[in-house]
C-alpha cells in the first residue's frame, strides 16, 4: 500500500498532470495478403487488396493504451501520413483506445524522411512527451522513421523496445540486441520504436468501435505543415524474387564440399 | 398484407454497389471507394466489426472448435470472452450494455463465427438473438435494465423456449400453460424441447429463458392466447429435462428439454402484453431466420475456401484437381451459389428494421435459399477432398454435419415454403 501511493505521487510529481503520448500508424497491405507485382513493374498491386494497420504500429498503440490504463499517460494521439483511406487505420487506433487523431492527407509516395519531418511538424504543434512508433513498416521495411524523428527533434531514442517502464521521471527501455538485452535510461520527451515482443495487441471491442466513430480526427496537408516531399529516390523496377529452384542430393561430405566450392562458390 | 420487399433506401445502396462494379472497369479504382458501397459491410463500423470478429475467430475460436465438438462440450470460457469483446449485445441499446447496431451487424458476427465453429455460433445465436435481442425488442424498460446488462457481459447465459415435444412448426399448438394467479403472477406448467443453451453441461441449466406459454383457454383463438415469460434458473419447479446427446452436428452447442412444474412467475416476468406474444414471436423469428442464413453463408465460405485451395494444390494424373471439369463444376457452382446467397442475405438484412414485424417473405426466403446452399457447398467440399474431406482435421466434415441443422432449426424448409406462398399470394409483380 505504501509503495503504491509512493509510486503514484512520484508519477504525479514528475509529469505534473499531463503526459501526452503520440503514436504513429501506417496503412500497409495486410500481412496475410500474397503480394503481387504490377505487370508494368512500377510497384506492387494495391488495388482491391486488403489493407491494415502495420502490425508493429498496433504494438505501439497497445503500449500507449497500457500506459494510459496504468494512469501514466493521460492522452493518446494517433497520427498517420497517407491517403484519405488511411482514416480506417486511425479509426482502428481510436477503437483500441487512442483519444483523438491527426491525419496528414497525401496521395504522394512518402519516404521515411518525409514522414519524420511531418511528425516533427505535428510534434511542434502537439508537444507530446513521448512518441511511440513501430520499429518498421512491413511494406518497405525501412526501419528509419523513429530514428530520424529523434534526430530531428534532438530527443533520446529507444529503438526495438521489448519492455518500457517509467522510472524516476524518465523511461527505462529494454532493447533486444545481438548479445542479449540492453537497458537504456532516458529523459522525456523521447521516441520509442516497438519490437515484436513489447506486448500483444488487443482487439478493439465492439462498443469501442462504435465510440471511435465519434472521436476527432484533425486533418492537415503537407503544405499546411510546411514540409516539401522532395523525392530522393526513383524506383526503376520492382520484380518478384527469383523462384526457388529445387536442390540436389549429394552422396558424401566430400561431394558436398566440392559442390559448395566449385558449383555454389560459397567457400574457398 | 404488404409484401416484404420494401425499402427504396436500401435498394439504393445495392444499386450503387452494382453501378460501381459495372462502371469501375479500371482495376486502379480506389479501394476506399469500393469499401463504402460494399453491401456486405455497409459502413466503416461494419467493416471494423467483421475485421475484429475474424481476428478473434482465427486466434481463439478456430483452435478449440474440433476438440469441443468431439467432446460434445460447450465452451463457456469462450462465450464469456465474446462478452468481453461486446459481441453478445450487438443489437442492444448501449444504455443496457449493447452496441446499438443493426441486423447486418448481427449477420456479420454470425457469418464470421460460423465460418469456423457453427456449433459455438448456434449457442451464440440462442443467447444473443433469441434471448437478448428478443428481450431488447419486446421487454419493458425495467425488464431490459434488470436482465440485459449481465446477459450482454456474458455473466448470464440465456435461451428461448418455443418448441415442445409435441409441437414444432405448428407452434401455436403448444400445450405449456401459464395460469393467472390471484396475486397477478402466473403458474407455469409444461415442457419445452430442443432448447439450445437449455443446459451448460450435463447437469446444469443456463441462467435465463424466454418461454412462450398459453395464457388462455381453447375458446380464445391461438394467436391471442400465447404470452411470453422470463424464467430464471433457481425458480422452484423449473428443472432440466432430457439432455439431448449424440446430435449429428452442432455438438458443441448444448441442447436440452426444460421442464416446468407449478413454477410461480411473478407479474414482472411477463414480457409484453398478456396474450400478445405472437407479434414478439414473429419479430424475433425474422431476425432468427436471417442470422441462421448468415451461419449458412459462413459455412459456405469456409467450405469454398477449403475446396478451392485443395483443388489447386492436390494433383491427380499429373494435373491439379482444378484442371478437371468435374471438379471445376463443384468449385464454380459453389462460388456462384455462395455469392447469390450472400448478396440476398445482406440485401435482406440491410432492409430489416429490428423493431418491425411483417418482413416475412425475404426473411423466410434467405433462410430457405442459404441453408440448402450452405449444405450443398459443404457437401461438394467433402467430395472434392475425397477421403480427407471425410475426417475431422480438414474441417469440412464438421461443417457438413452442422449445415443440416440449419434446414430444420429456426423454421424447417417446409415452414418457409408455407409462409412464403402465403405472402406471395398477395403479390402480382415480382421485384
Amino acid at each position: 500500500m505504501i509503495t503504491r501511493s509512493a509510486a503514484h505521487s512520484r508519477v504525479h510529481r514528475t509529469f505534473s498532470r499531463h503526459l501526452k503520448v503520440m503514436v504513429g500508424v501506417k496503412r500497409v497491405i495486410d500481412y496475410a495478403v500474397k503480394i503481387r507485382v504490377k505487370p508494368d513493374k512500377s510497384g506492387v498491386e494495391t488495388a482491391n487488396v486488403k489493407m491494415s494497420m502495420n502490425p508493429f504500429d498496433e504494438i505501439a498503440v497497445e503500449e500507449a493504451v497500457r500506459l494510459k490504463e496504468k494512469k501514466v499517460a493521460t492522452e493518446i494521439i494517433a497520427m498517420t501520413v497517407g491517403p484519405t483511406a488511411a482514416q480506417e487505420q486511425l479509426r482502428t487506433a481510436l477503437a483500441m483506445g487512442a483519444d483523438r487523431a491527426v491525419h496528414v492527407v497525401t496521395d504522394a509516395e512518402t519516404l521515411p524522411i518525409h514522414v519524420a519531418k511531418l511528425m516533427k511538424a505535428v510534434c511542434e504543434k502537439e508537444s507530446p512527451d513521448l512518441v511511440i512508433l513501430g520499429k518498421q513498416a512491413i511494406d518497405d521495411d525501412s526501419n528509419q522513421t523513429g530514428q530520424m524523428l529523434a534526430a530531428l527533434m534532438d530527443w533520446p531514442q529507444g529503438a526495438f523496445a521489448s519492455a518500457v517502464s517509467i522510472k524516476d521521471g524518465g523511461l527505462e527501455v529494454t532493447r533486444e540486441v545481438d548479445g542479449g538485452l540492453e537497458t537504456l535510461a532516458m529523459k522525456l520527451p523521447a521516441v520509442i520504436t516497438a519490437d515484436l515482443r513489447l506486448n500483444e495487441p488487443r482487439y478493439a471491442t465492439l462498443p469501442n468501435i462504435m465510440k471511435a466513430k465519434k472521436k476527432k480526427i484533425d486533418k492537415f496537408t503537407t503544405d499546411e505543415l510546411g514540409v516539401e516531399l522532395k523525392q530522393h529516390l526513383k524506383v526503376l523496377s520492382v520484380e518478384d524474387p527469383p523462384k526457388r529452384e529445387g536442390g540436389a542430393k549429394v552422396e558424401s561430405v566430400d561431394e558436398l564440399i566440392d559442390k559448395l566450392r566449385n558449383v555454389a562458390k560459397v567457400i574457398d | 398484407m404488404m409484401h416484404a420487399i420494401k425499402p427504396a433506401r436500401k435498394l439504393g445502396v445495392f444499386r450503387r454497389a452494382l453501378a460501381h462494379r459495372l462502371l469501375s472497369s479500371s482495376p486502379l479504382a480506389g479501394a476506399e471507394e469500393a469499401v463504402s458501397v460494399d453491401i456486405f459491410n455497409p459502413s466503416p463500423e461494419h467493416a471494423a466489426l467483421r475485421e475484429m470478429v475474424r481476428s478473434f475467430v482465427n486466434a481463439e475460436v478456430e483452435p478449440q472448435a474440433l476438440q469441443y465438438n468431439r467432446e460434445e462440450r460447450f465452451n463457456h470460457a469462450l462465450f464469456r470472452r465474446a462478452g468481453e469483446l461486446g459481441l453478445l449485445g450487438v443489437t442492444v441499446d448501449p444504455e443496457y450494455g449493447g452496441a446499438g447496431m443493426d441486423a447486418t451487424a448481427a449477420c456479420i458476427v454470425h457469418e464470421e463465427l460460423s465460418a469456423s465453429d457453427p456449433a459455438f455460433c448456434l449457442s451464440y445465436l440462442a443467447h444473443s438473438q433469441l434471448f437478448v435481442n428478443n428481450l431488447a425488442r419486446n421487454g419493458s424498460a425495467d425488464q431490459r435494465a434488470r436482465w440485459l446488462p449481465a446477459a450482454c457481459r456474458g455473466e448470464a447465459i440465456g435461451g428461448m423456449g418455443m418448441s415442445e415435444p409435441g409441437a414444432g412448426t405448428d407452434v401455436l399448438a403448444m400445450r405449456t400453460t401459464a395460469k393467472k394467479q390471484p396475486d397477478g403472477g402466473f403458474l407455469l406448467n409444461g415442457a419445452k424441447m430442443w432448447i439450445t443453451n437449455g443446459c451448460v453441461d450435463d447437469t446444469q441449466l443456463g441462467d435465463l429463458y424466454l418461454v412462450y406459454a398459453r395464457t388462455a383457454g381453447a375458446d380464445v383463438k391461438p394467436s391471442k392466447a400465447v404470452s411470453l415469460f422470463l424464467v430464471e434458473k433457481g425458480m422452484r419447479g423449473f428443472s432440466l429435462g432430457q439432455r439431448i446427446k449424440d446430435k449429428c452436428g452442432m455438438r458443441a452447442s448444448p441442447t436440452a428439454e426444460l421442464v416446468f412444474e407449478d413454477v410461480h412467475l411473478p407479474a414482472e416476468n411477463l414480457v409484453g402484453a398478456e396474450g400478445g406474444a405472437t407479434v414478439c414471436m414473429m419479430r424475433n423469428l425474422e431476425i432468427e431466420r436471417v442470422v441462421l442464413a448468415a451461419m449458412a453463408v459462413g459455412i459456405a465460405r469456409r467450405s469454398l475456401e477449403v475446396m478451392n485451395s485443395y483443388a489447386s494444390e492436390r494433383k491427380a494424373f499429373g494435373q491439379p484437381l482444378s484442371s478437371f471439369g468435374q471438379i471445376q463444376r463443384h468449385v464454380a457452382e459453389s462460388y456462384a451459389e455462395y455469392m447469390a446467397g450472400k448478396t440476398y442475405l445482406y440485401q435482406t438484412s440491410n432492409a430489416l428494421d429490428l423493431e418491425s414485424a411483417g418482413n416475412r417473405l425475404d426473411t423466410d426466403g434467405v433462410k430457405l435459399f442459404c441453408t440448402t446452399m450452405g449444405k450443398n457447398v459443404a457437401d461438394r467440399a467433402v467430395q472434392v477432398l475425397g477421403g480427407y474431406g471425410y475426417i475431422g482435421d480438414y474441417v469440412v466434415e464438421r461443417l457438413w454435419r452442422d449445415s443440416k441443422l440449419l434446414e430444420i432449426g429456426g423454421g424447417t424448409l417446409e415452414s418457409h415454403h408455407k409462409n412464403m406462398v402465403r405472402e406471395l399470394a398477395g403479390v402480382q409483380r415480382m421485384p
